[in-house]
């Protein structure tokens, strides 16, 4: 909770058109930003921070020391990118605006970004660092983007000048999978001088790192309904596949020459259900239906149908499901997978039972789970429709 | 304990008039160029205790002489005189430039700034030397600030004690600090008697 004022020094130089941090060195260095102010206000209200760009035209303050975060968010919209950036100058003008901070009792930090090459030698850097340490101004370096020889040496070098009592830190960021307000959350950037951290960083820094803790890396305390549906549809997802596992394997010892392009669309059906999990089925499958296709003399719409799933397949298997279902419908005489899998009562209870909302015990739902399993083609359709929208 | 004055002290007590420090506001002493952050506060001390360099000191940078010290006092003070106590082999300091009523000054400012007053100082190692000060100039001060631009060739500065003599006027000067208001509540700001107590309600 330490009262500060903060400068942040953006580079907006021709270096951060480059989209090895995605979606581009400019955008995540503004997704940073917008965190830090967050997490400097929400740790200490009266806290203030503003910005200035270091390339372009030239140094230019975009808002003074604030406590307004709607200015601040403000300010990152419409940043330019272009010119050389000129961090001597950054520093020195973000020293002046600190000193000009309108309550004098806050502490004076000044947050570089360092994305381009640096034009300045080490002397340079260790005078100005050594002017901040005198007039004590903490200064956190964010090295990222180019990593030409010696910058990480004079970027140390400016950290060792200016620090004093190790209230400065300097974070290397490397390319990566990672955006670059993911890996700052976790650094003395946002927890502050070591004292335990804001609240806000924490928070953060839980949910970010402990994403991959739970099944589908939601919180269930965070976002409760998007867990339960989550939970719901792979439950769904997995009763299908085994249901219509099942159905192949008696169809197959059922029924077998004449079945067989059958049996091999249900395989296609399997495996196009199982992609969702495992793309590497994706051929198998084709194979499959390539050869379905072939073998299938009869002609019937099934493979034709196939061929349609197949490409839908690869372009959205949500809708590719969709249209298992109706093909399904329209081709088999017997039950289709979705209505043995409605058609298995208890199934169904425990699925409606887990919905929020729903209780098993309305004589309503009652009924209609009684009414599920002894019910005509043409009540299987219309009960289809129902339970499915129930899901969703 | 031996005044060094050239006066006879049993006429009154040395040290009762060097109490200015009693009216130091120490929690709001602070230094610019320090090497240990927070050591400005033990340089104000009890006159008898002036010599006693055992303990901390205030020092400067490695390499930078220059020195920043800004006392502000819990009531108006009259100064009278100024004494320093340096440090030897040349770290101690040869000028001193104040500056009154001003917070916020930092290197620059007081660079540029036309001081109060200014003195060439000499090394003081006893602690026998005084400072006058321009009275008229120092009737009603809340702060002062001390710059201390250069050393006698050291490498650092070093000041072992400031010592103000003077009187205290009890009175407050008015000054309309900067007012923070509460933009959202601090828990911790407002503990009620029933957390201590152990109320029903808890608040993190």
């Amino acid at each position: 909770m330490v009262l500060e004022a903060t400068m942040i020094c953006i580079d907006n130089s021709e270096w951060m058109r480059n989209g090895d941090y995605s979606p581009s060195r400019l955008q995540a260095q503004a997704d940073a930003v917008n965190l830090i102010c967050g997490a400097k206000t929400q740790s200490n209200p009266e806290n203030t921070v503003g910005i200035l760009t270091m390339a372009g035209k030239g140094v230019r303050v975009l808002a003074t020391p604030t406590s307004d975060l709607g200015k601040i968010l403000h300010c990152m919209h419409g940043l330019e990118i272009g010119g050389e950036s000129n961090l001597a100058a950054g520093i020195q003008v973000a020293q002046l605006a600190l000193k000009h901070r309108q309550n004098k009792n806050q502490q004076q930090r000044i947050i570089v970004f360092v994305g381009s090459p640096i034009k300045y030698d080490k002397k340079a850097l260790e005078t100005i660092g050594k002017k901040l340490k005198k007039n004590s101004v903490a200064l956190d370096i964010v090295d990222f983007g180019e990593a030409d020889d010696g910058k990480p040496e004079k970027l140390e070098a400016l950290l060792a000048a200016v620090n004093n009592n190790d209230r400065s830190h300097i974070v290397h960021v490397p390319p990566g999978p990672n955006a670059l307000s993911d890996v700052l959350i976790s650094t003395p950037v946002f927890t502050g001088d070591g004292e335990g951290g804001s609240g806000f960083a924490a928070v953060a820094a839980a949910a970010a790192a402990a994403g991959g803790d739970f099944d589908f890396g939601v919180d269930p305390n965070l976002d409760p309904e998007l867990a339960l549906a989550l939970r719901v549809s792979m439950e769904e997802e997995r009763a299908r596949q085994e249901a219509a596992a099942k159905r192949a394997a008696e169809e197959a010892a059922r029924q077998e020459k004449g079945e067989a392009p059958q049996s091999s669309s249900q395989d296609a059906i399997v495996n196009a259900s199982e992609k969702v999990a495992d793309p590497m089925d994706e051929d198998d499958a084709l194979l499959k239906q390539a050869l379905a296709m072939s073998m299938d003399v009869a002609g019937s719409d099934s493979s034709h149908g196939d061929a349609e799933m197949s490409e839908a397949n690869m372009e959205d298997q949500e809708l590719a499901l969709a249209l298992q279902m109706s093909m399904q419908d329209s081709t088999n005489g017997s039950q289709s997978d979705i209505g043995r899998v409605l058609g298995d009562q208890s199934f169904m209870t425990s699925i409606l039972s887990s919905l929020p909302g729903v209780d098993p015990n309305d004589p309503q739902v009652k009924d209609l789970l009684a009414s599920l399993p002894d019910q005509s083609e043409s009540q299987d359709k219309k009960n289809e429709e129902e339970p499915p929208k129930e899901d969703k | 304990m031996a005044c060094l004055h050239d006066h006879n002290c049993e006429d009154h007590d040395c040290s009762s008039s060097w109490s200015l420090y009693k009216h130091i506001d120490l929690s709001k002493v602070s230094a610019l160029n320090e090497a240990v952050s927070g050591s400005v506060k033990s340089v104000f001390r009890a006159w008898e205790q002036r010599l006693d360099s055992s303990g901390e000191h205030l020092a400067s940078n490695e390499g930078d002489p220059e020195l920043l010290v800004y006392v502000p006092f819990t009531t108006d003070v009259k100064i009278k005189s100024i004494s320093v106590v340096g440090g030897a082999d040349g770290t101690s300091p040869s000028k001193m430039r104040v500056f009154i009523n001003r917070d916020g000054i930092d290197f620059s400012d007081a660079q540029s700034m036309q001081p109060v007053q200014e003195w060439d100082l000499v090394e003081n190692l006893h602690g026998v030397l005084e400072y006058q000060t321009r009275y008229s100039k120092f009737q009603s001060v809340a702060s002062i600030t001390l710059h201390f631009p250069e050393s006698f060739g050291g490498d650092t500065t070093q000041i072992h004690y400031i010592g103000f003599k003077g009187e205290a006027t009890q009175l407050k000067r008015d000054v309309v600090a900067t007012i923070v208001y509460e933009l959202t509540p601090n828990p911790s700001d407002h503990k009620t008697r029933a957390e201590s107590g152990g109320g029903l309600s808890h608040v993190e």
